[in-house]
């Protein structure tokens, strides 16, 4: 009897706690289906499963997230209507995916003051003006290319390289700061391609190679970089092939196969096959959350997660400090963010001056059919010369 | 001289690919002056069908191959059977949107399966490599695209000057109200038409599979790109589709050959073909092969 009266008052405890859990929406904007979903379906199921992870482990205590993951067909008017849904409920934060979604959005972003964390990690998205509020998880596209020209500037002194960028803002985001670094570390951008996804890239190609071009830098996703890397190794060029973040990565290695080998790519995040905590947490999120193999080896799948786990963070220190969740609460939660998260190869840090999260990258090449570091993590102080002047 | 050469053969080979995608196309407007907005959808299911025949069940891609032509076929025939029969005799422009909507419901069907998003390859079927002669370098897939386009032309070629079927669907496109009054099934030969643009719309998604990978949205394009070659060729003619789509392919390369170096980002391969296009339409706005359309007023 004293048994069922105990049975009883635990059951009546818990009903209280989860009655008194607060609901906080985080909603994400995204491209599940259209142009760019091979990053967004995987970026989504990240946020999914963190959100998940955080509420079955009771992370924030007395909070319960209820995260929605939105496709908006990387069409600028659907994320429009998905952030005001967000700022009408007063959400505290929004995640965001495009960089023309997160660049268009700027200014209503700094009225509303809703801290907004996109995918999209274009460095317009944190100048000036209107850049209060937008908080990008890892270093820049531009931080990211000159990072990967500092290393070919190492192994290939006075290389000529060439950069095949996607037909949009996401690719051009980093142009102009690479075209600046290169003159400084030596190395010369010969021709600068803007590449839709086609059939064939042999025009380009041997154009390329007419030039002495020695290098391909892209800033493009990895559909396109594989079908132009297997046209090279097809007319037997010489040329050797880079990437900042979302052009490389196990994508590219199963798009692309052989002919990935040499593939100089530059990201934040951890590789699932390294033995760490990082690629571990990954791996067991991914198993128990019931993720097939395809969506745990794409690096898309952490990024996802880190943008959730910022977030989260950001809610659970504002809670901490014992002030009410809102936007305004999280803002302040995260310009004082130092965190050493579990997913990336460096603490995530904010301030008012600085809106980048990890700031450290490393380089990796694909050896035998995987991505191995070349480099120990680190920050381009060139990156911060060219863009900033300082 | 081997750059212009280069050049030469790849324009031939991505208009060899462009004109097998556009075979389907010519063959529905041919046999019944509808305009399948929805082409680039049955690429995509077709080139999925083998896709996960291959990988989900294990079986040889030639096989899967097969039966994703046969199964294409048969989507195209119930296509036609389902929502475009009730529409004989309608403005066209009804038909138009109904293809229109076609295209949205495949497209929300094909992403309730796996396949909606996301890059894929198909197993290896061809060895690796290519051809290669006097510095011009070809891909196993590539030639394969040659190779299928002449087959599938040489056999619409026989089909329709040889086969009763053919000279049937000839008749209900010259004239309907003769045909069916000697005797012609119109509705038949729509049906059939529509299940024959099945098939070389999935020849069309493997070969494009095969050579670029598979991705709803690139091949949903490749369905966009044959307006551009069906207007230049001629809307009707099958002679038409190949020849415009091997004008456009050759079009695309010899631009991003030799002007792209001098515009700033490039992308011209993308735009003159359409140039040419305007200018062909200029003087021949049936196309290069089309038929010529008299109306007395």
């Amino acid at each position: 009897m004293k048994n069922k009266w105990t049975l009883w008052a635990l059951a009546a405890v818990l009903a209280m706690g989860f009655a008194a859990a607060e609901k906080v929406h985080i909603m994400w904007s995204g491209a599940i289906t259209g142009p760019t979903s091979d990053a967004g379906k995987y970026y989504a199921q990240g946020i999914e499963d963190y959100c998940s992870w955080a509420n079955d482990t009771g992370y924030v205590s007395g909070v319960e997230f209820v995260c929605e993951t939105r496709d908006d067909q990387y069409n600028n008017a659907n994320t429009l209507r998905n952030f005001e849904e967000a700022v009408d409920r007063g959400d505290p934060v929004f995640l965001g995916y495009s960089t023309g979604g997160t660049l268009q959005l700027k200014p209503l972003v700094q009225e509303v003051g809703l801290p907004f964390i996109p995918a999209s990690y274009h460095i317009g998205n944190i100048d000036p003006p209107d850049n209060d509020y937008i908080f990008l998880p890892i270093a820049s596209y531009s931080e990211q290319v000159i990072a990967v020209l500092e290393y070919i500037a190492k192994v290939s002194p006075g290389a000529k390289v060439a950069m095949a960028i996607h037909p949009s803002p996401f690719g051009r985001a980093p142009v102009e700061d690479a075209k600046k670094a290169a003159k400084d570390l030596g190395i010369e951008i010969v021709e600068v391609q803007e590449m839709a996804k086609g059939l064939d890239y042999t025009a380009t190609l041997k154009r390329f190679e007419n030039k002495g071009v020695e290098y391909i830098v892209y800033q493009n996703v990895a559909g396109p970089v594989a079908n132009m890397i297997k046209d090279a190794k097809r007319l037997g060029l010489g040329i050797k092939h880079a990437g900042a973040h979302y052009a490389g990565g196990p994508d590219l290695l199963r798009l692309a196969g052989d002919a990935a080998e040499g593939f100089l790519w530059v990201t934040a995040y951890y590789m699932p096959h390294e033995d760490n905590a990082a690629a571990r947490f990954v791996k067991e999120l991914g198993a128990k959350y019931g993720r097939p193999a395809d969506t745990i080896e794409s690096v898309h799948y952490p990024s996802g997660m880190l943008a959730a786990a910022i977030a989260i963070e950001a809610i659970k220190e504002a809670k901490d400090a014992g002030k009410k969740i809102s936007s305004e609460s999280v803002y302040q939660a995260l310009l004082k963010m130092n965190w050493p998260n579990k997913l990336a190869v460096g603490p995530v840090t904010y301030s008012k001056d600085d809106h980048v999260g990890v700031d450290q990258l490393r380089v990796l090449e694909a050896k035998n059919g995987t991505f191995v570091p070349v480099t120990e993590p680190f920050s381009s102080e060139l990156f911060r010369k060219v863009h900033y002047g300082k | 001289m081997s750059y212009f050469f280069q050049l030469l053969i790849s324009g031939i080979v991505v208009g060899s690919v462009y004109a097998l995608a556009a075979l389907g196309f010519v063959l529905i407007y041919k046999a019944s002056r509808v305009i399948n907005f929805a082409h680039g959808h049955f690429i995509a299911i077709g080139a999925f069908t083998a896709y996960a025949l291959a990988v989900g069940l294990g079986l040889s891609v030639w096989i899967a191959a097969a039966f994703a032509l046969v199964f294409t076929a048969v989507v195209g025939y119930f296509t036609e059977r389902v929502f475009l029969k009730p529409l004989v005799g309608q403005p066209i422009i009804s038909v138009i949107m109904v293809t229109i909507g076609l295209a949205s419901v495949f497209g929300g069907l094909i992403h309730l399966t796996p396949y909606g998003s996301g890059n894929f390859s198909l197993p290896g079927f061809l060895p690796e490599g290519g051809v290669s002669f006097a510095g011009i370098s070809v891909s196993y897939p590539q030639l394969l695209a040659v190779v299928f386009t002449a087959v599938f032309l040489a056999a619409f070629g026989w089909f329709f000057q040889r086969s009763t079927v053919g000279i049937a669907m000839r008749a209900v496109a010259d004239d309907q109200m003769a045909s069916m009054s000697l005797g012609v099934s119109v509705e038949k030969v729509f049906a059939l038409a529509w299940a024959a643009a099945g098939v070389t719309a999935a020849a069309a998604g493997l070969i494009v599979g095969a050579i670029s990978g598979l991705n709803l949205e690139g091949l949903v394009g490749i369905g966009l790109k044959v307006f551009p070659v069906v207007i230049l060729g001629g809307l009707d003619s099958i002679p038409g589709a190949v020849v415009g789509g091997i004008i456009i392919g050759l079009l695309e390369n010899l631009a991003a050959g030799y002007l792209d170096a001098y515009i700033p980002g490039g992308g011209t391969g993308d735009v003159f073909p359409f140039l040419v296009l305007l200018l062909v339409l200029w003087f021949k706005p049936h196309g290069l092969f089309g038929t010529e359309e008299i109306e007395r007023v």
